[in-house]
């Protein structure tokens, strides 16, 4: 490709997405100025990171790095998918690897089979038990059916020392045109509470905060699993966690979650309390996903079938991260997304994003 | 459909998103007053302190922000405690929970 017709971005924002999007659409771009005004400026280690395993599940992809590490080319390979091991750094927790990986696996030559070794969730990014019970679901939704994520070993921070296996066994030509128009009335909520080389009654407390929380305010069913580690699976740091999810009876399997982890000075029943407080305020804001799930099925939307996909959203769900990614779609695929009033009747806070598939097929289905 | 009649512009959020031009910041600023501003405010003065909001929160933007995370951000605990044990936001949000036979006869 001529070298005036790269995609050129600035900053360090979004730059998971943006490599994933030109690995989709298979064109090569260019970001520049990362951190280049920063007392350390250039990549960190987990983007350098994140490019290595880019680097290794696609083939014939060219990654260019300037000296200062300010500028970056990519050019991209096919997705080939594979067994691999990736360790992660102790910067990030897998979750930062395995959530943009989930834009790719479906797509892939092979199946994914990749253990990611490292820290498995933190206060900044997404966690393993909300990528499995979150993200999975809005996969399962786009015609991903076989996807599964297994904790092997729990790892907290600082030190890490977990396992994490995403093996993703369906590889679709493209994901399924969506039509999700209907928010589904929540049965019960659900959760999980870890903890990982502390004292299991740790978990208790967590859930009893959150009964208290939960029963006094919105009065429906509270069903949170315990889940100690110890031993060899638990990880180098002691730590604890909570990750709150929605249940479903009707309609698709669309779930809502939210997570937190203990960091020092923080007790369980904080985390508890704070967490279903979130998990509240997640639910008022949320058409038929989270906000935090957005990436994933915008991305999807996007490169669907040559159809029109539907997706009810908040009006506060817009926020200026999204525009920021929406553009970005818009450089890679040249495609917009319009943004309709609901068609009923007094939902003044919600929208139907609409979009119109670019007809992506995955590269290596093409010859078969 | 709130707006017809009126003579101030409107902002739409289509066209808002794809105007490069315009920080992503200041697309939902702009946005979300157009919405607040329904009895004709003088909107010259609603951009001037938009603006305004604008370059302040870029000041604020420190250097090594982390422009790539997953993470949602919240309103301070103790605003999300106060909010939730007011029974309008909490009686709209039970719209949204099933609700078995049992509760409803027990609410009766």
């Amino acid at each position: 490709m001529a070298k005036g017709q790269i995609i050129t971005f600035q900053d360090h924002e979004n730059f998971r997405l943006r490599l994933i999007l030109s690995t989709l659409a298979g064109k090569p771009i260019k970001i520049e100025k990362i951190r280049s005004h920063e007392l350390n400026p250039g990549l960190k280690d987990y983007e350098v990171s994140f490019l290595r395993l880019l680097e290794k599940v696609t083939n014939g992809s060219v990654i260019e790095i300037s000296y200062t590490g300010t500028t970056v080319i990519y050019r991209p390979g096919i997705i080939i998918g594979g067994v691999l091991t990736h360790d992660c750094p102790v910067s990030k927790p897998v979750g930062y690897f395995i959530e943009y990986m989930l834009f790719l696996a479906p797509f892939s030559k092979e199946k994914f089979s990749i253990v990611f070794k490292g820290i498995t969730s933190s206060k900044e990014d997404v966690g393993v038990d909300l990528l499995k019970w979150g993200f999975l679901p809005v996969m399962e939704n786009f015609g991903v059916r076989e996807c599964s994520i297994h904790t092997l070993k729990r790892g907290s921070p600082p030190l890490g020392g977990g396992e994490v296996h995403l093996l993703c066994n369906s590889l679709i030509a493209q994901p399924i045109t969506i039509h999700a128009l209907e928010i589904n009335k929540i049965s019960s909520i659900r959760g999980i509470a870890y903890c990982t080389r502390v004292s299991p009654s740790i978990v208790n407390r967590i859930v009893s905060s959150v009964r208290d929380v939960l029963r006094n305010t919105i009065g429906c069913e509270v069903n949170i699993t315990t889940d100690v580690w110890r031993g060899e699976t638990s990880g180098k740091s002691p730590g604890f966690g909570l990750t709150l999810f929605s249940e479903s009876k009707k309609g698709k399997n669309w779930r809502y979650c939210i997570e937190d982890i203990g960091l020092a000075r923080e007790t369980p029943e904080d985390i508890g309390e704070a967490t279903s407080y979130k998990f509240l305020e997640l639910l008022e804001n949320s058409g038929v996903i989270g906000r935090n799930q957005l990436p994933l099925a915008l991305t999807y939307m996007t490169i669907g079938k040559e159809d029109i996909g539907r997706l009810k959203v908040h009006k506060s769900q817009i926020d200026a991260k999204l525009v920021t990614m929406l553009r970005d779609i818009k450089s890679v695929f040249n495609t917009q997304f319009l943004f309709k009033p609901s068609p009923e009747e007094a939902e003044e806070d919600y929208l139907v994003a609409t979009v119109k598939g670019v007809g992506f097929t995955n590269t290596s289905k093409k010859v078969a | 459909s709130k707006l017809t009649g009126s003579v101030q512009r409107k902002w739409d959020i289509n066209k808002l998103i794809y105007l490069n031009n315009i920080d992503p910041a200041d697309v939902i600023a702009r946005w979300k007053s157009e919405e607040a501003e329904l009895d004709n405010e003088d909107s010259s003065e609603a951009d001037i302190e938009q603006e305004e909001a604008f370059f302040q929160k870029k000041d604020v933007q420190g250097s090594s922000e982390d422009l790539d995370t997953s993470q949602l951000e919240f309103a301070p605990l103790d605003e999300l405690k106060s909010k939730w044990v007011k029974p309008d936001p909490l009686d709209t949000l039970k719209k949204r929970f099933f609700k078995s036979p049992k509760q409803k006869i027990s609410e009766k």
